[in-house]
């Protein structure tokens, strides 16, 4: 091959290196797996070749710049309803960090186990304190709140679910908490933090969860809150992200993913907090 | 810093306002690019909701560099997702990207906007630019680019280079300007 031919191959093979920062070269070229124009080989000259490498840059720049052209206004209807519906997802997510059922972060295996020690002692406890006012469950519930003492104590490897757990375990598990019973558990406020610990739920249909709703006071209409589900066990602790003091009545039904504007299915429970 | 890496900050540390100004800031870059590739408003919805949840279940996966070329490049690959998945195009898929030096990449990106970039793609020649924007948004290869517009392979590599490198030289000046 002369230099002629040489200056062509690496102009050719510049040509693949502008493809692939455009994203159009395939993963697998159509003249087979020797051929030079697919992705998997222009990766490799580019991360063997600085001159490649630095054209790569550049054009991966000017390729990307491209997208911000697609940026159009979205109709408002269209934009809050996808607002509405994935700000509901994310506050729903983040309440149920507070003491995770559905998704724990790699490496919080321990976490994991510690917080399913919680769960079962706030079950315990919810018992305990449906059914009793003896001396001798009284015992109970300081044996269970001594255990959850020492479970809390254990969360180390996650700080940020730590705080959120223990603010949620110190709330449910305050002697100053006020709990409202219903049948499938109750709803415990403490302070101006409102939460459902919820113990015998049943799994909604598929493609259906749970929605909280609040009323504020002097108020006649439900909000919509947080949407959750229950654990295989049927269990639900939920943080609600209200100001506990001016709720008057909380209510929960069930309702298509992503929750509803208003509840569409007769409520699991209404429960007025007075 | 872009403002959306400093929002990735917040939303790695579960902040949900944080994760509604992200939203608030670049639902329509999203949505718009999800619509010029599906060209379906629903599609490009279902789109919108996957990118940010992802960005909120998976705040891990993004890296440092510019937020907007990654959040674009997500879309960019869940769009093409659908694609597939309706089957018209099942062979396409975006290669796995090299990381970039990310101080070029945000230099440029995080001082341009929508106007300054149509202006610059406005400066190529109709033929470089129409194979430019119909591979990045149309999802699909160079040989397929070559079939659609009847145009030989060859000289669809040579045009899109060029009319990168010119595009490239194009921002650099509007932004140092």
């Amino acid at each position: 091959m002369n230099e002629r031919d040489d200056g062509a191959a690496r102009t050719e093979m510049l040509e693949l290196v502008a493809l692939y920062a455009l994203g159009v070269l395939p993963p697998v070229a159509a003249g087979g797996a020797s051929a030079p124009d697919c992705a998997e080989r222009v990766r490799a000259f580019i991360e063997s070749d600085p001159e490649a490498r630095r054209e790569y840059e550049e054009l991966r720049a000017a390729a990307d710049a491209i997208a911000l052209t697609a940026a159009e206004p979205v109709d408002s209807a269209r934009s809050a309803r996808m607002r509405e519906r994935l700000i509901a997802r994310v506050r729903a997510d983040a309440a149920s960090d507070a003491v995770p059922l559905r998704r724990r972060r790699p490496g919080s295996y321990a976490a994991w186990m510690v917080s399913s020690g919680l769960v079962a002692a706030a079950a315990i406890l919810i018992c305990v304190v449906s059914v009793s006012r003896d001396v001798s469950v009284r015992a109970d519930l300081a044996a269970a709140q001594r255990r959850v003492a020492v479970l809390q104590g254990q969360l180390t490897q996650d700080e940020r679910v730590d705080a959120q757990e223990q603010r949620m375990m110190t709330d449910v598990f305050s002697p100053g908490a006020k709990r409202f019973e219903v049948a499938q558990g109750m709803v415990v406020m403490h302070g101006d933090r409102l939460y459902f610990v919820l113990t015998k739920l049943p799994q909604p249909p598929r493609g259906r969860v749970y929605q909280a709703w609040t009323e504020a006071k002097g108020s006649t209409s439900m909000a919509p809150s947080v949407t959750f589900m229950p654990n295989a066990e049927g269990l639900a602790l939920v943080a609600l992200p209200v100001d506990a003091a001016k709720v008057g009545t909380v209510a929960v039904s069930v309702e298509p993913e992503g929750g509803s504007k208003a509840p569409t299915t007769t409520p699991t429970f209404v429960r007025p907090l007075g | 810093m872009d403002r959306g890496v400093r929002l990735m900050e917040r939303i790695q540390a579960r902040d949900t306002a944080a994760f509604e100004a992200l939203y608030d800031g670049y639902h329509r870059l999203v949505f718009g690019i999800g619509l010029r590739m599906l060209g379906d408003p629903a599609l490009a919805e279902d789109v919108t909701q996957a990118v940010f949840l992802k960005v909120w279940t998976s705040p891990e996966s993004f890296r440092g560099g510019s937020f907007t070329a990654w959040v674009s490049r997500v879309t960019r690959n869940r769009a093409l997702d659908v694609l597939r998945s309706r089957a018209l195009r099942p062979e396409s898929e975006l290669p796995a990207e090299l990381p970039l030096d990310a101080s070029l990449d945000d230099d440029v990106l995080a001082r341009l906007d929508a106007e300054r970039v149509r202006d610059a793609l406005a400066t190529l020649p109709p033929e470089q630019r129409s194979l430019i924007e119909l591979g990045f948004f149309g999802g699909i290869t160079h040989q397929e680019l070559a079939l659609r517009t009847a145009t030989p392979l060859g000289t669809v590599k040579t045009r899109i280079r060029s009319g990168l490198r010119r595009l490239r030289e194009t921002l650099g000046e509007r932004v140092s300007r």
